[in-house]
């Protein structure tokens, strides 16, 4: 696949269980789309989180924030989009600035618990129609969504069908309707599921998979499975180490990296093969995962390396970045 | 030298043991492990879970959890090979019926408590406002130690990212029960509001208009009646607020923080450990999960040399491409060990246990052993 045909809808909502490098996943594919031209803009959902750290700190607010070149980061929080929504529909800014201070947003969330969704999605449509509401427009090209939770994944894409069969007329049904229309349109709107290939994220990742091709009928493109173990060796050179590296040889392979001028002894080659085991185990769990993942799944399965060097920073996100290109255009 | 193992000091002394730690570091797997061991070594346990972990049920032998304990058949633990001198009983946090039950506790007469469970804005409250889980995971934590009926508890804790939230939920929850502002914009439908409603101002009237058109009238009127049939139910939800704070605070209860070496859950890791403090609340151990290996103290190849061998063909290739693979290990070591040097500063190691990555996932009966021998048994070897 091109990636520009990968690009292709302008909202990207990336998802999965807590844990799994969801935002990882998502400023990998902001670093994509920037390499091929586009203003991206990435949205975290409804949290603090580890976004502006990824891109060297400072802090994500609900205006957005040029993050790194072409990639701009916003913080969106159904109080903030609340607020905007009062004020662009109904020129109320003194009155919601008052009200987002307190418990506000609660009670109303609480009582018609789709609306705080409905907000949040909105904003994302007002991003993707690029309408200028007071801030100037922005011009995105890409919008990727740091979404909630896997779990929590339906009830945050059902909002705008739950909210227009409550609301039979009025804006607010037309607007769930444009919310609507805009999640269920593959041109528009895709989302990518991160797993890691674990027991618990890989049935997760699944049932939620299900759950948007069967119940929510909204387009997924392939799935992410995170922190594989890609080393340097190969599941059959692991293995095959194991005859070579045999009490008999082991004088042999000191031999041999004397010749290179390495000084090895037999503790060494110990812990070589310490960690050659340790790989191919490690291995073996994740392999029997992501059949789990292929067989059960509708969408292809990109496999992400685990970073040796993960310390979340820049680089391990541009490392991120080449391999989601390699693997794309492979698909 | 010897040194106490901190978690089975605490299962030795502790009627309640609380897990708690960011999201995808094995909170689950750690409670229902520690929960095993205790039961294994004589004491009756129950194990109260958060996440609707199907496996655990099923690892556990049992059909499903319910938010009542189920008792694990003791011939699971001998078909393991396991001698069970105690009990294991599981059961998963049910938060509706929880709050059912308490709504109920405190209601003045059935018909209330009837009334407010039957509300859309109630049923509302159990699924969406934040802070609800938590707190009837601790009501529920409080409930079965009232009972009695077990020598130790062991909960873990919803998967929350921010460790505030689950420690202040039962303040938040009250806070949002009482609030000013709510009645305030809710006068115009509460029953008694209209003579007041006069004060309300032109904003408020415009400003309800609005919300009205949003969320619709009658979804405002079941608000309005949740909150009037609350009335004079405060006191019971902030007494027992106040019960259960103090039982989390007082000797019986232990917190076990768990992470992993990842920077990210370190962090939060330590900002749970100095909220502890804070709130007065006692720490007991630091699990320190998914900890990579460390075999050996590095080969330290330089590249040229390296470079040099791999040419050399047949098995020296072979064997720098084992040096690489070590040498990428060693780095996410180092890097484990400089993050968890950081949680060294605030969390003493004597407190800690670490779980290496095992060789075998702990999905099953038992794996879940092996990770409980891990827990009671491993110490930590840098101290």
């Amino acid at each position: 696949m091109q990636i520009d045909e990968f690009l292709d809808p302008k909202v990207l909502i990336v998802s999965g269980k807590g844990g799994v490098g969801k935002t990882t996943v998502a400023a990998a594919l902001a670093l994509v789309a920037a390499r091929h031209g586009r203003k991206v803009c990435m949205a975290e959902v409804d949290r603090k989180g580890t976004l502006p750290k990824l891109f060297g700190g400072g802090e994500v607010n609900y205006q957005p924030r040029e993050l790194s070149p072409g990639v701009w980061g916003l913080n969106l929080n159904p109080e903030d989009a609340l607020a905007e929504y009062l004020r662009v529909q109904y020129h109320m800014s003194r009155i919601s600035r008052v009200f987002r201070s307190t418990h506000f947003v609660d009670y109303i969330t609480t009582a018609a618990p789709g609306l705080k969704d409905i907000l949040v999605l909105g904003k994302i449509w007002y991003l993707e129609q690029d309408r200028d509401h007071g801030g100037g427009a922005h011009g995105f090209d890409t919008i990727i969504v740091d979404a909630p939770a896997a779990g929590h994944m339906a009830r945050f894409l059902q909002a705008p069908q739950g909210l227009a069969d409550a609301v039979r007329v009025g804006p607010i049904r037309r607007q769930s309707e444009w919310l609507n229309e805009m999640l269920t349109d593959p041109k528009r709107s895709r989302v990518h599921l991160v797993a890691l290939a674990e027991e618990m994220p890989v049935t997760e990742t699944l049932e939620t998979s299900t759950a948007l091709d069967k119940d929510l009928g909204i387009p997924q493109g392939p799935l992410f499975a995170n922190g594989i173990y890609t080393g340097l060796l190969t599941d059959e050179e692991a293995g095959d180490f194991e005859t070579i590296a045999s009490d008999d040889n082991i004088d042999e392979l000191c031999a041999e990296a004397k010749v290179a001028n390495i000084n090895l002894d037999a503790e060494d080659l110990e812990a070589l093969l310490g960690y050659a085991r340790f790989l191919k185990a490690r291995r073996d769990i994740q392999s029997r995962h992501l059949r789990k993942l292929r067989r059960g799944s509708s969408q292809p399965v990109i496999e992400l390396p685990f970073l040796f060097s993960a310390g979340l920073a820049l680089p391990d996100i541009e490392t991120l970045a080449d391999v989601v290109e390699e693997q794309v255009e492979k698909l | 030298m010897s040194r106490v193992n901190p978690i089975s000091e605490i299962v030795a002394r502790k009627e309640i043991v609380v897990c708690a730690g960011a999201g995808g570091v094995g909170k689950t797997t750690t409670a229902a492990a520690l929960a095993l061991q205790a039961a294994l070594d004589g004491k009756k346990t129950a194990v109260l879970t958060i996440d609707p972990a199907k496996r655990l049920a099923s690892s556990l032998g049992l059909k499903e959890l319910t938010n009542e304990p189920s008792k694990v058949n003791k011939r699971k633990f001998t078909s393991a090979g396991l001698e069970m001198k105690g009990e294991l009983w599981a059961a998963m946090l049910d938060t509706k019926t929880t709050f059912d039950e308490v709504v109920t506790r405190y209601a003045p007469s059935p018909a209330q408590a009837q009334r407010i469970i039957e509300n859309r804005f109630y049923k509302n409250i159990s699924s969406t406002l934040s802070g609800t889980q938590e707190y009837m995971a601790m009501e529920k934590l409080y409930e079965l130690h009232a009972d009695g009926a077990y020598d130790l508890i062991v909960i873990d804790t919803p998967p929350t990212r921010n460790a505030l939230d689950f420690l202040d939920a039962p303040r938040r929850l009250t806070d949002f029960f009482e609030s000013r502002v709510l009645r305030w914009f809710l006068m115009p439908y509460m029953k008694t509001g209209g003579g007041i409603f006069k004060v309300a101002n032109v904003a408020a009237t415009t400003f309800l208009r609005v919300v009205k058109r949003i969320v619709g009238s009658d979804v405002l009127q079941d608000t309005a009646e949740f909150f009037s049939n609350l009335e004079g139910m405060y006191d019971g939800f902030k007494e027992r607020a106040r019960e259960v704070a103090h039982l989390l605070q007082s000797d019986a209860t232990s917190f076990v923080i768990v992470t992993s070496p990842a920077e990210d859950s370190v962090t939060e890791a330590m900002f749970f450990a100095a909220r502890l403090n804070e709130a007065g609340l006692p720490f007991g151990a630091l699990v320190v999960n998914r900890v990579h290996p460390k075999i050996g103290d590095g080969v330290d190849v330089r590249p040229s040399k390296l470079t040099k061998l791999e040419k050399q063909g047949g098995r020296a290739q072979f064997l720098a491409k084992l040096i690489d693979n070590e040498e990428a290990f060693m780095r996410v070591v180092r890097l484990e060990e400089k993050n968890l040097d950081a949680l060294a500063r605030k969390v003493p190691r004597h407190r800690w246990v670490r779980i290496p990555y095992l060789e075998q996932e702990a999905i099953d009966f038992g794996g879940l052993s092996l990770i409980a021998d891990q827990l009671f048994e491993a110490r930590d070897k840098i101290s």
